[in-house]
């Protein structure tokens, strides 16, 4: 296996945003290392700036101070901003397929419009991977006619196919029942066993924080900052029973413990959320 | 028989001798025989109307008579022109004022201060302007579905998910990937659904520029058959408009259906 890449540091970023003259400080003095590999989890209340972060990361805005690099090379600064691209996908809260492309549509459109595949080779390397992901049985399908929890595998299928450095995550999960919940959780674990790239996830979800990362990250409400950071040393490959193993039950007594602080202060200063 | 064409042959059966179907052929047939009954009984408002069975004589009359096709021919033709006019100008036209913040702030307004104006109220002013009068009908046409081409293009085009667009980018688009990789196929059901309102505006102003300028025409065809006083070939005049109008907004549909394969699942 190659090298592993997608490295992410984080350093110093504040990210202040200015409607009608009133600064609001979203992010604050927020610092943060994530090994190339490395399953992160970032865990906070709603509307902390959890989001803030990722869409900086992912170039979609800049930021007000800091840097953010990755694998070495300057990502973003207070006066820079790489624009997206393909190697740091995003995965939406809502869901973003295509509706109008079909799942094959939908997985070959990165390295298609890209350049770096013709039509066919990302045909086929498609197909290669949905075989492998037990997704090639709805390869003609439309978006519409899948489930939340395939419409959800599709798209990380569609991220992966872009062979990208990062993963960034936004709440993927979020509006899914336990049940779809637990099945799209082992499918990402086996991706992430097979495909060790680094993977930003952020959720307010800490039981699937604990299951799934190797690194939790707790913020604190807005202004967002780094609070605690709990490496999770349960062992891999994990499924369903490693969330009834003790170390488990151990681990996440002390995060909730940490969050909870975080959430009461939240409702008590009245935050609203903030996408 | 073989038993696959015994199962396609009870679904079409099926499909036609059903209780929905009884029941519209059931309420059109009571139409028919009220109608009837009021011109013998003279019932009131009813009276003056030609009736059904003197209308099927007329009918037949007509449907061998290739000037009657001629009059379908003529509307046909002016609402095509008209129409495609419509989406050729009005669907990229919607999309720039769409993408383009600049190009939305110089022409909306001016838009927006032409739209109310009905299609009708430009008759005089295109008939001077536009050299021959089937030129001015035309355009007539074509500014009763462009309007609401536009609208409908513009709107469709400004609400696409901005989940969806920020994606393409994520995955490495181009901004002409964007535009036309999701912009436009989100913009599609708008787009169909313009041309569905669109072309009932055309029937309606086609028939209405007929009767006031026209020589030909579904329109013309009413308008004289009430001047010459005959009575039942204006219900026949009127009952063809629909018609018409109806087969267009069925080859909308069709349409649709082929270029939107996402939307057939529903």
């Amino acid at each position: 296996m190659s090298e592993l890449k997608g490295q992410i540091s984080i350093r110093n970023v504040c990210k202040v945003y200015d409607p009608e003259g009133v600064n609001v400080c979203a992010v604050d003095n927020c610092s943060l290392e994530i090994a190339a590999g490395e399953f992160c989890m970032v865990v906070g209340p709603s509307g902390c700036g959890k989001t803030t972060l990722l869409n900086a990361i992912a170039g979609f805005h800049g930021i007000s101070t800091g840097e953010i690099h990755l694998d070495g090379q300057l990502l973003c600064s207070a006066d820079y901003t790489t624009p997206p691209a393909a190697d740091r996908v995003v995965v939406f809260q809502n869901g973003a397929l295509f509706p109008w492309y079909t799942v094959l549509e939908n997985v070959t459109f990165g390295p298609v419009v890209q350049g770096v595949m013709t039509a066919r080779q990302a045909k086929r390397a498609a197909n290669d991977l949905l075989g492998e992901l037990g997704l090639r049985d709805i390869a003609q399908s439309y978006p519409g006619e899948l489930s939340s929890g395939m419409k959800r595998r599709v798209e990380i299928a569609r991220a992966l196919m872009n062979d990208p450095k990062v993963l960034l995550l936004d709440e993927p999960f979020r509006a899914m029942d336990a049940l779809t919940k637990g099945v799209v959780h082992e499918f990402l674990l086996q991706v992430y066993d097979r495909m060790k790239k680094t993977i930003f996830f952020i959720t307010h979800d800490l039981e699937e924080a604990m299951f799934l990362g190797s690194k939790v990250v707790i913020m604190t409400t807005r202004p967002c900052r780094v609070k605690h950071v709990i490496e999770v040393d349960l062992p891999r490959p994990r499924d369903f029973q490693t969330r009834s193993s003790s170390r488990y039950l151990q681990l996440k007594n002390q995060v909730v413990k940490a969050v909870h602080e975080e959430a009461k202060k939240a409702f008590e200063a009245g935050e609203r959320e903030l996408a | 028989m073989s038993t696959g064409a015994n199962a396609a042959l009870n679904k079409l059966r099926k499909k036609i001798f059903n209780r929905t179907v009884l029941r519209g052929t059931v309420s059109v047939c009571l139409c028919l025989a009220l109608w009837e009954l009021g011109r013998a009984f003279k019932l009131p408002l009813l009276e003056a109307m030609p009736a059904p069975s003197e209308i099927f004589g007329v009918i037949w009359k007509l449907v061998v008579d290739p000037k009657f096709w001629a009059n379908w021919g003529a509307s046909y033709q002016r609402v095509l022109v008209g129409f495609l006019a419509a989406q050729v100008v009005g669907i990229p036209l919607g999309l720039a004022m769409a993408t383009s913040k600049a190009f939305y702030d110089i022409s909306f307004s001016a838009f927006e201060i032409v739209r109310p104006i009905p299609p009708l109220a430009w008759v005089p002013i295109s008939i001077i302007f536009w050299p021959t009068t089937e030129s001015s009908i035309a355009f007539v046409i074509f500014l009763g579905a462009f309007f609401t081409v536009v609208i409908n293009v513009l709107g469709g085009a400004r609400n696409i998910d901005a989940r969806f667009t920020r994606a393409a980018i994520s995955l490495g688009s181009r901004p002409s990937d964007v535009f036309f990789k999701i912009v436009l196929p989100a913009t599609l059901p708008s787009i169909f659904t313009g041309m569905a309102v669109g072309m009932g505006i055309t029937w309606e102003v086609v028939v209405a520029a007929e009767m006031i300028a026209g020589k030909s025409g579904l329109g013309y065809l009413t308008w004289s058959s009430y001047v010459g006083g005959n009575y039942p070939q204006i219900v026949v005049g009127m009952m063809s408009i629909g018609i018409a109008g109806y087969l267009s907004s069925y080859a909308i549909r069709l349409l649709g259906r082929v270029c939107m394969p996402w939307l057939r699942i529903f």
